[in-house]
């Protein structure tokens, strides 16, 4: 997905990333992205969570226009209910 | 912050096959975001493998290079998922999860975002063939986003 961000980027049309895969993200380096700490398959929020899924696009769509270094990734605040899944991590 | 390693579990998920070499970049392209959100047209654009049930299913397995395009005031129910390689349980009872299709309407209706573009983009990830994908789909995903006036992606990986 990066390899597109940067692409669609390159033609001129400005583009923001949600990632919830911090390490691949800062290998490719799309020009901006908003880290979701989440489990895959989750990129924009939890299930049935409007409240969850909207504040995710309003910080990532309503700050994109505050980043200024190409590659940021900027991590959101946002935490997955049940831990274990990050405990191999 | 802890986090997952994708780089070490895609290798250890494949240990006899030589490494998988991520792309590297050390520098990104840039351009400035010129218009005010609120005078945006946004354009969603989704790798999860979602599609309209009346449109052709991804390749479920790896190298589809192809893209959907999915009208933004389509029915969330309408929509379904084709791809193996992310549990996608969550996200096909709420596909908004990984393609928030409802959730731009209310923020363009909202006046949070200017307009939505006629329609959004899918595809598939794990595609490896890099050479085709940046000279076949890419170019002509980009000619759709500039005639249909997209200010900005929104990118939203699975």
């Amino acid at each position: 997905m990066g390899l597109i961000a940067r692409a669609v980027e390159e033609a001129g049309i400005p583009t923001v990333s949600l990632s919830s895969a911090y390490d691949l993200t800062a290998l490719v380096k799309p020009p901006r992205t908003f880290f979701v700490n989440y489990p895959l398959g989750h990129t924009s929020g939890k299930p049935f969570d409007r409240q969850n899924q909207t504040a995710i696009l309003k910080e990532a769509l309503g700050k994109a226009g505050e980043i200024t270094e190409p590659g940021a990734i900027v991590a959101l605040p946002y935490v997955w209910d049940d831990l274990t899944w990050l405990a191999g991590a | 912050m802890k986090y997952v390693k994708y780089v070490d579990v895609t290798r250890a998920m494949f240990p006899d096959q030589p490494p998988y070499q991520w792309t590297e970049n050390v520098s990104a392209p840039w351009t400035p975001i010129a218009k005010p959100l609120s005078q945006s047209r946004v354009a969603l654009i989704s790798s999860g493998g979602v599609y309209r049930k009346d449109q052709p299913p991804f390749k479920p397995d790896k190298n589809d290079l192809t893209f959907r395009e999915i009208p933004a005031d389509t029915d969330a129910g309408d929509l379904r998922i084709s791809h193996d390689h992310y549990d996608h349980s969550d996200a096909e009872k709420d596909v908004n999860c990984v393609f928030p299709i409802e959730r731009m309407r209310e923020l363009a209706a909202d006046g949070f975002i200017g307009s939505l573009p006629e329609v959004h983009f899918t595809f598939m990830g794990r595609i490896f063939r890099k050479t085709q994908l940046l000279n076949e789909m890419i170019p002509g995903l980009i000619a759709r986003l500039k005639a249909l006036g997209v200010d900005l992606a929104f990118l939203v990986p699975a």
